[in-house]
Formats: structure tokens, C-alpha cells, sequence
């Protein structure tokens, strides 16, 4: 009989002991899914949504960096390829060349090229770029709107609270997976 | 392994290593031809002498080019639509048949359609046929071609080869059409005149090759005008402005191009001004006043540079005797220019000008409308962007489409006290021609695709329009 009672006891203590050896696997695995699922959401990468992006020229002068991390890109197959190209040209340049005064760009960043007639091909020099957009209003709004400004990866620190994101006033930032870190127009 | 096996395995190997063979063998080859970038010289193009605008000229183009015949016929008599603005440039309908104030769901009825080459080319008419001046992208070359209004078949075509890279498509102009000659001005200034009715060729004339025609940018958007059977052109270069006798092809006479202005996109409007019959023309550099009267034909007699932009395509247009009314997009804006007589001698100068935040015009020419003038505003019109407007000749707005209701570059037409509206990417808007502001009627997609940049017609109540790739007949006719 005591031995029976004894018997019982124990297998309640190895039940007890089992039990809550079981339930901390369990939290021990319910932390780490948890602790993983939040690894996971923080792999992302802040980005310009370019068909919000209103061209304020804040990209330029928010950044932490300096230059700014947010680079004009080309994207060559919707540009016309055309010899006045607005993007480049400010509305009244006197002659369609190179010289400064006729630049819509303030910091020569944008390299124009023949290509054969009538085709010109325009290059962004990203060392050279500032993000101000002032290239990329003008390009959408006369021409195919081929420029556009994106966040470079390489340049931006991904602060947790970027200060363009905050800034801007048409809400264009978002965040996106680490996987797919631009936003390309089609 | 068994046989089979050794021997698939056997056939295997042999075929990788006959491929891979094969690749070091054709990579250990010279190329045919070095392989480099594409780009020109540019510094010793120019000292060459070939930089330049190489979209016209220097080629040796055959504008008699070749003629076919098809099964179409003309519809018959019909109200005519002969160049570009319609008769009187206006790009008002004259005498028009009632027309529709609604439109059945799915748009106005189509008539017909047909294919065309990229471009904006629009339609003329002339008894009961429709003229466009295309681009044929399969022979290369400016294409002519006539259908009848009534069925949209071809009658006949007469093409010349041109090859022409796209640049926002191809064609771009509208034919002048009277009852003996027809005359085109192709997107390289290719000018053409033929018989009307048979497409008998008359005579051609290269531009760029006899008269140094700097081809404006995205090619030419000038149409030809004929008055009293001389074709009138602005080729820019070593002549400012010419008339060519239609029968003849002889030029009889021309305006010398001192200052060298450049061919802008704007046509040639006849107006007349102090009673003096004048063609008005903007080019790249200025606007300028020629002598259309018999006896002082291709006279210069007035010129302003107040008005000048980086590009010109709206056409002039006439508010009164004295006063013409300009505008441009691309940051230009518009200007209200007096023509003044003191004797016999007349002179330009701005009442005033707008900016183009407050008023402008970017690709078609505005209409002047029961004393008030309506366009759509430039992309650069900041809160007003691509709104329909109408103005005041003293500079006022009277009323706008609202922020809701914006275009693009596409045309506009007034019929019937209407007016028709066809937005960049094929629809159709239909509002009062009223002073009291922005009514709309219908809308409608009425073309399949997008660009719809081209002129349109009207005629007997069937609308011509198209966009980048079709020309539809659309009956708009009231029933």
C-alpha cells in the first residue's frame, strides 16, 4: 500500500516535472518563431515610391549623408532618346550643348551622348548627383518621364527613422523586402 | 550497367563534349566585324561638316515615288474639311448638321477604321475623300493615301521612300487639298503636289536640300496651305517663306530669311489684318507678317522677336484686325501681339503677355470662339495643368474644367456650339461651346490606344480622329 502511494507520488512528480519541461520547449519555441518573425520583418530597406514622389528636391537636403543617398536613375527603355531633352535642358537654354548655362542639372550630373541621329542617350553620373529631382520634374512633365529617383543601397545608411521619410510630403517612402530593394516604373 | 545503358551513356558524353568543342571552337574565332560603341565623334562631325540635323537632305529621296490604285471610291459630294483647321483655319465647323448631344454606351457609332503607321497625321476631305499624308512603316516612306469618308477603303496611295527613325511616331502633318492639287509636307519636309483626283504627281521639293531647312525637333509639324493655287511654305534657311505654283512647281516667289529663322512646328494662317491679306507665321526666332495681295506677293511686312520659345506648335491665331493672339508651351506662355499700319507701312509689338502659369498652349493651336479664346493648359501650368480653359482676349479667365477634368496634348474641335475633346489616350469629351462655364455632355473612349495627338475633321457629322495607330470615322450626327 505504501508502496503503491509512493508509486503514485512519483509518477505525479514525473508527470509534473515532464509537464513543465514540455511547456518550456514550448515557450522556448514560441519566443524563438517570435524572436525569428521579427528578424525577418527588420530585413527591409527604405525606398521612393517614384509614382507618388512629387519632386520636392527634399531627397537632396534631408539625408544624414552628404551627398544624399537618393540618386536620379534612367530608365532607359521608356526615354525618348531625344535631342531636346527637357530633363537635361532648362526651358530656355539659348543652344542645345553642354555649356553650364544650359543645364537643367546643378551639378553636371547628367552626361548627354550622340547616338546616331536623331537619338541622344542621357546617363546619370551618380557621383556626381545630388537627388535634388530637378531633372526629374521637368523629365515628367515634358517628356516620358524616363528619370526617377531611387534610394542606393550602397550609399544609405537605412536608418530606422530616415529623416527624408519624414520629411516628405507625399508620403512616397516606404519600406521594402531586402529582396526587392527598388522600385522600378514598368 | 547493362548495355543499354553504357551505350546512352556512350552517346551522351560524345554529344557534350562535340558541343563543347564546338563552343571553344567558335569563341576562339576572330569577330567578323570590331565590335564598338556606337557613338559618333561629335567635335570632328563638326568639323567635317556633317553635324547637324541629318533628318532630311543629303539623301537623294524620289518624291514621285510609286502609285497604286484600289477598289475604293469617293463617297460623292460632301462639306470638305481641305487643310488644316478646316477652310477657314478657324477649327470651328461652319454650317454644321445637328449633332449629337449624348452618345450611346460604348461611344458615338464607328464608321470605320483603318490602320495607319505611328504617327499624328490628320485627315482632310474633299468630295466625299479622305486625305492623310502616313507613314508606311513596312516599304519606309511617306505615304498619301485616300479612302473614301463613306467606307474608310483606300482609293489609291502614292508613297516616296523616306526612311524616318520614330521619334513620338512618324507622321505628323495635314494635307492641303483643292479641287485640282494636293499638297503634303512629310515629317523630313519632303514636300509633294499631286492631282486631287487621280494622284498624278506634279511636282516635289526637298526642304532640307534646297533651301537648308534645319528639320524643327521630333520633325516638322508645319502644314501646307494653297491659296489661289500656289502652295505656301515656310521652309526657314536661305527663304523665310515661298509660293509655289501648284501646276508648275516653279517658285514664284519667296521672302529672304535675313535673321535665318528656323522652321518652327506652327503652319502658315492666312489673315487679314488692317484689309491687308497677310500669312502670319511663328517661326523659331519670331513671328512674322507676309504680303499674301497680288501686288506685293511674299513682302515682308512685319516681324517681332518679342515672341519667341524653345518650342513652337500652336499656329497664330486672329482675334480681329489688328490683334493676334500667340502661345506655346514649354515654359513660353502667350502673348497678345497689334499689328499697327501708319501708312503703308506696318510694325508688331505685344499688348501683353502671359505667363504660362497663367495661360498657355503646349501642342494644338487654341480656338477663338464667340469673341473668347479655348485651350488646354501646359503641363507647366502649375494648379491649372491640363485644364480646358477659356479666356477673355483682354487676358481673363472665365472659367476652367475644374482640377477633375484635365487633358493632355491630344485636339479639340468646336461643331454645332460643342466642343470635342480627345484626351492623350483616346477619350472623347464632349462639353458646351458656352461662355458660362464647363459643361460636359458625354464622354467616351472613342480610339483603342494612346497618343491621340493627331488633328481632327468633321464633316457632315462624321468625326475623324485617331491616335498612334488607327484613324476611325465616328458618327456624331444627332438621330
Amino acid at each position: 500500500m505504501a508502496d503503491e502511494t509512493k508509486s503514485k507520488v512519483m509518477e505525479r512528480m514525473e508527470f509534473i516535472r515532464s509537464s513543465l519541461g514540455k511547456f518550456a520547449a514550448l515557450m522556448l519555441g514560441l519566443v524563438s518563431a517570435l524572436a525569428a518573425r521579427g528578424a525577418k520583418k527588420n530585413n527591409t530597406l527604405w525606398q521612393i515610391d517614384p509614382f507618388k514622389c512629387t519632386q520636392c528636391e527634399k531627397c537632396a537636403t534631408e539625408c544624414v549623408i552628404d551627398p544624399s543617398a537618393v540618386k536620379c536613375v534612367q530608365q532607359y527603355p521608356i526615354c525618348g532618346y531625344c535631342r531636346l531633352c527637357f530633363g537635361y535642358f532648362t526651358p530656355t537654354a539659348p543652344k542645345l550643348t553642354s555649356a553650364a548655362e544650359n543645364q537643367l542639372c546643378p551639378t553636371n550630373a547628367i552626361e548627354r551622348l550622340f547616338v546616331e541621329d536623331p537619338y541622344w542617350e542621357y546617363n546619370i553620373l551618380e557621383d556626381q548627383c545630388i537627388g535634388c529631382a530637378k531633372c526629374v520634374k521637368a523629365c515628367e512633365m515634358f517628356g516620358n518621364a524616363s528619370f526617377y529617383l531611387q534610394v542606393r543601397h550602397d550609399l544609405c545608411v537605412n536608418c530606422n527613422n530616415c529623416s527624408i521619410a519624414m520629411a516628405c510630403p507625399s508620403d512616397a517612402w516606404e519600406r521594402v523586402p531586402i529582396d526587392q530593394p527598388y522600385i522600378l516604373k514598368a | 550497367m547493362t548495355k543499354q545503358a553504357g551505350i546512352s551513356m556512350g552517346i551522351v558524353t560524345a554529344v557534350v563534349l562535340a558541343a563543347g568543342y564546338g563552343m571553344y571552337f567558335w569563341m576562339t574565332l576572330e569577330p567578323v566585324l570590331p565590335v564598338g560603341v556606337r557613338y559618333a565623334d561629335v567635335e570632328a562631325e563638326i568639323d567635317a561638316g556633317t553635324w547637324g540635323n541629318k533628318s532630311g537632305g543629303g539623301e537623294d529621296v524620289n518624291i514621285e515615288g510609286t502609285f497604286k490604285m484600289f477598289e475604293g471610291e469617293a463617297a460623292g459630294e460632301s462639306q470638305s474639311w481641305s487643310n488644316f483647321r478646316g477652310e477657314d483655319f478657324s477649327n470651328v465647323v461652319k454650317n454644321s448638321v445637328p449633332l449629337a448631344n449624348s452618345w450611346p454606351e460604348g461611344g458615338p457609332p464607328v464608321m470605320w477604321k483603318v490602320k495607319l503607321g505611328e504617327g499624328h497625321g490628320g485627315a482632310a476631305v474633299l468630295d466625299g475623300r479622305v486625305y492623310i499624308l502616313d507613314y508606311d512603316e513596312e516599304e519606309k516612306g511617306d505615304a498619301l493615301r485616300v479612302f473614301s469618308l463613306k467606307t474608310g477603303e483606300e482609293i489609291w496611295r502614292r508613297w516616296y521612300k523616306a526612311p524616318t527613325k520614330r521619334n513620338h511616331g512618324v507622321s505628323r502633318t495635314v494635307p492641303a487639298v483643292t479641287e485640282k492639287y494636293t499638297v503634303t509636307i512629310g515629317p523630313r519636309c519632303y514636300t509633294m503636289c499631286v492631282d486631287t483626283e487621280t494622284g498624278e504627281y506634279r511636282w516635289g521639293i526637298d526642304m532640307v536640300a534646297d533651301y537648308g531647312t534645319d528639320v524643327p525637333l521630333w520633325y516638322t509639324g508645319q502644314n501646307p496651305i494653297i491659296d489661289n493655287g500656289v502652295a505656301v511654305l515656310a521652309p526657314g534657311g536661305t527663304a523665310l517663306m515661298m509660293g509655289v505654283d501648284c501646276e508648275t512647281g516653279e517658285v514664284v516667289w519667296e521672302t529672304p530669311n535675313p535673321d535665318k529663322w528656323r522652321m518652327s512646328h506652327s503652319s502658315i494662317i492666312p489673315m487679314t489684318l488692317h484689309g491687308k491679306r497677310t500669312y502670319v507665321y511663328c517661326t523659331m526666332g519670331g513671328v512674322v507678317g507676309v504680303s499674301a495681295e497680288p501686288e506685293d506677293l511674299g513682302t515682308l511686312l512685319w516681324k517681332s522677336n518679342e515672341w519667341s520659345g524653345s518650342v513652337i506648335s500652336p499656329s497664330p491665331v486672329q482675334i480681329d484686325e489688328s490683334r493676334i493672339f500667340l502661345t506655346a508651351g514649354y515654359g513660353t506662355g502667350s502673348m497678345m501681339m497689334e499689328v499697327k499700319k501708319e501708312g503703308d507701312a506696318f510694325s508688331a509689338a505685344p499688348i501683353y503677355a502671359l505667363s504660362v502659369k497663367e495661360f498657355g498652349c503646349e501642342q494644338q493651336t487654341p480656338i477663338f470662339y464667340k469673341e473668347n479664346i479655348f485651350a488646354i493648359m501646359p503641363k507647366d501650368a502649375a494648379a491649372l495643368r491640363g485644364q480646358f480653359v477659356c479666356m477673355n482676349p483682354d487676358g481673363k479667365l472665365v472659367w476652367t474644367s475644374g482640377q477633375t477634368e484635365r487633358y493632355g496634348l491630344g485636339p479639340f474641335l468646336i461643331a454645332d456650339d460643342k466642343i470635342f475633346i480627345l484626351n492623350d489616350n483616346g477619350i472623347m469629351t464632349l462639353i458646351n461651346a458656352s461662355l458660362e462655364g464647363f459643361t460636359k455632355l458625354a464622354e467616351s473612349r472613342v480610339v483603342p490606344g494612346h497618343d491621340a495627338w493627331g488633328p481632327m475633321a468633321l464633316v457632315d457629322g462624321l468625326l475623324l480622329l485617331r491616335d498612334s495607330k488607327y484613324m476611325l470615322c465616328l458618327d456624331v450626327r444627332a438621330h
